[in-house]
């Protein structure tokens, strides 16, 4: 193991730093947003439940054709109510991004796919099994008498099968096999698998009558998530990227493939980014525009500027680093809670590898933190081959943090995210960095280093209030 | 989720669930007392006597529109007594509420035909069935002068 260590401490703070008090006053306000929602997402499932009750719906189970017809309708009103709350959280709404992130926004989306559709499932085969015993025929007449005499029922059977489509190419092992573009566009068939599906719900659900609450209740609540979509997945990106228009001002050469990119625009202290926080980008020169990726800040956003620095890693992004002056360029964002919003604690560690520089970097320049309370760790194969260390040094120098290079390679066949001599001599995060337990921990770099981190921080006694990470793998 | 949330979130769907368990459980008390207080006129059968003026032959009545579809009954009367009640559209939409009218049906036309009068009482789980037959039987009936 290589070890740099930069003589870095001595420096002081700029004399506006705000005071960090502990606890720190962002976490106790996000946590109770936090919890909020989450209350209104456990809620939403009761309520659906509680009107099907209020209904009358305890006293239809009595014989077995009622009972698999009400748990048919049960299946399908949580099942929708799931479906209605992945949309929300792919959303993109500003209060659930401030609270869980968007890529813990995501996760909770992804795992909420399977249940839903295992429910909608149900809620199908229920009510067929339902509908055959009260009919006394089988399910396969009973299947094609709704089909053909229900209204509507075409329409639901087809989002079904498109709910389906969305949910198999999901799977981690098939959504592999597609480029990032076609399994969106499928993706997208999902807006479409729910729509499709409300008519049957008006004309042939009894429990959605005319009249009845339930009916109102479901409307308004359709409205107001398609409403959200439109508004913050949609409108918002064009009518930000249309005031702000952003193009790119100048590229510069950091190493091979990689580049720091900075972009003007106008009044872009009103977008409210912080550092730390990552945009949607989409870049209008031949080749690049089909392509939206999602770069981190790599310096604290301005009025004037935002810069980002980009490794050219896929097929398109390779030619970033060969951007002309003057391109234009759309976004969605900012993003994340990969920020001073996150923070819990007085003391800060920064930990990057790779181009996992970038959001550290930006959160160097505006994190809070006293002179001496800061330690940045920047992990690679050997000395030579880290982004920006120039940068991170004068800034170290400029808020008295501390800043470590630590250089070569993993051992092989063991999980960790140190060079093989430092886990022979039982280095870790913990004896690296002092007083480990009351530091909040931002961590960036390839998925496995990073889990690897986490372990290592988690192992040490580190709560997982302290440890910020973001995935980019949604 | 932390506890707090977890705790809250219990709470409020506990509560939200036992307030629909209530409304649910009062709606379905409000539904048997009203069965049971037009079940009385159910058994009292009888034709009048007056029916004997009625005409014979098949009568059909009018297209009663329910929230499930059209209900349509036509009636036979033979020597002033209903021999036959024969449904010429039943409710049928959604499926579950076909099947109600293919329940329903049956019941109907045998409490008609004992009680002579299209006054029986409702096949409970099939109001609006019900409801629809039995206007669309007594329109029949007073086509008929029965």
């Amino acid at each position: 193991m290589s070890l740099d260590t930069r003589k870095t401490r001595t420096g002081t703070a700029p004399a506006n730093t705000p005071r960090v008090t502990s606890p720190h006053p962002a976490y106790k306000k996000r946590m109770r947003l936090a919890d909020s929602l989450q209350i209104l997402c456990v809620a939403s499932v009761a309520i659906v439940v509680a009107i099907f009750l209020a209904d009358g719906g305890a006293a239809k189970f009595g014989t077995p054709a009622d009972a698999f017809t009400s748990l048919g309708i049960v299946a399908g009103l949580v099942g929708t109510d799931l479906l209605l709350i992945m949309l929300v959280l792919a959303a993109r709404l500003p209060p659930i991004d401030r609270a869980f992130g968007h890529d813990q926004a995501m996760a909770v989306h992804q795992s909420l796919g399977k249940p839903a559709l295992y429910l909608i499932l149900g809620h199908a085969a229920l009510l067929i099994t339902g509908y055959a015993l009260a009919e006394n025929v089988n399910v396969v007449a009973e299947t094609w008498n709704m089909f053909t005499t229900l209204p509507d029922m075409p329409l639901a059977f087809l989002g079904l099968a498109l709910m389906i489509g969305v949910v198999i190419t999901s799977l981690v092992v098939v959504r592999r096999k597609f480029r990032y573009e076609a399994w969106h566009a499928v993706h997208l068939l999902a807006y479409f698998s729910v729509l499709v599906a409300i008519p049957h719900q008006l004309s042939v659900g009894g429990l959605l009558r005319d009249g009845a609450i339930a009916r109102y209740y479901w409307l308004v609540l359709y409205a107001a998530v398609a409403g959200s979509i439109i508004v913050f997945r949609f409108l918002l990106p064009v009518i930000r990227s249309l005031r702000h228009h952003l193009v790119v001002d100048r590229v510069d050469a950091v190493a091979p493939g990689v580049a720091s990119i900075t972009l003007t625009g106008r009044k872009l202290d009103r977008l409210r980014a912080t550092s730390g926080q990552f945009f949607v980008w989409r870049f209008w020169a031949d080749g690049l525009w089909w392509q939206a990726h999602p770069f981190s800040l790599s310096s604290a956003p301005s009025e004037r500027g935002l810069r980002i620095t980009v490794r050219g890693l896929g097929d398109a992004s390779k030619q970033l680093p060969h951007l002309k002056r003057g391109t234009r360029v759309s976004f969605e964002g900012p993003y994340g809670l990969f920020t001073e919003n996150a923070r819990t604690s007085l003391r800060v560690v920064l930990i990057a590898a790779g181009i996992g520089v970038a959001p550290i970097r930006s959160l160097l320049e505006t994190v809070s933190f006293a002179p001496g309370n800061a330690t940045v760790l920047l992990r690679s194969h050997s000395l030579g081959d880290t982004y920006l260390v120039d940068e991170l040094t004068d800034l170290c120098r400029l808020r008295g943090a501390e800043l470590r290079i630590i250089a070569g390679k993993r051992p092989q066949g063991v999980s960790t995210w140190l060079p093989a001599d430092a886990v022979r001599a039982g280095i870790s995060l913990s004896t690296i960095v002092p007083e480990l337990e009351s530091s909040d921990i931002y961590i960036c770099g390839p998925r496995p280093w990073t889990d690897a981190v986490v372990r290592d921080a988690r192992s040490a006694g580190v709560p997982k209030k302290q440890i910020h990470y973001e995935r980019f793998d949604w | 989720m932390r506890a707090r949330a977890v705790a809250l979130a219990t709470l409020a769907s506990v509560s939200i669930v036992g307030i629909g368990w209530q409304l649910g459980s009062s709606a379905i008390e409000a539904s048997q007392s009203l069965t049971a207080s037009s079940g009385g006129t159910a058994t009292a059968a009888a034709a009048s006597a007056a029916q004997a003026a009625a005409q014979s032959g098949t009568f059909t009545g009018a297209v009663v529109p329910t929230q499930y579809g059209n209900m349509q009954v036509s009636v036979t009367i033979a020597n002033g007594a209903i021999t036959e009640v024969t449904p010429l559209q039943l409710t049928n939409r959604g499926g579950r509420s076909a099947g109600i009218s293919n329940q329903a049906a049956p019941i109907l036309r045998s409490e008609v035909l004992t009680a002579q009068s299209a006054k029986v009482h409702n096949v409970s789980g099939a109001t609006y069935t019900s409801e629809g037959y039995l206007r669309s039987l007594q329109s029949a009936l007073d086509t008929a002068g029965f």
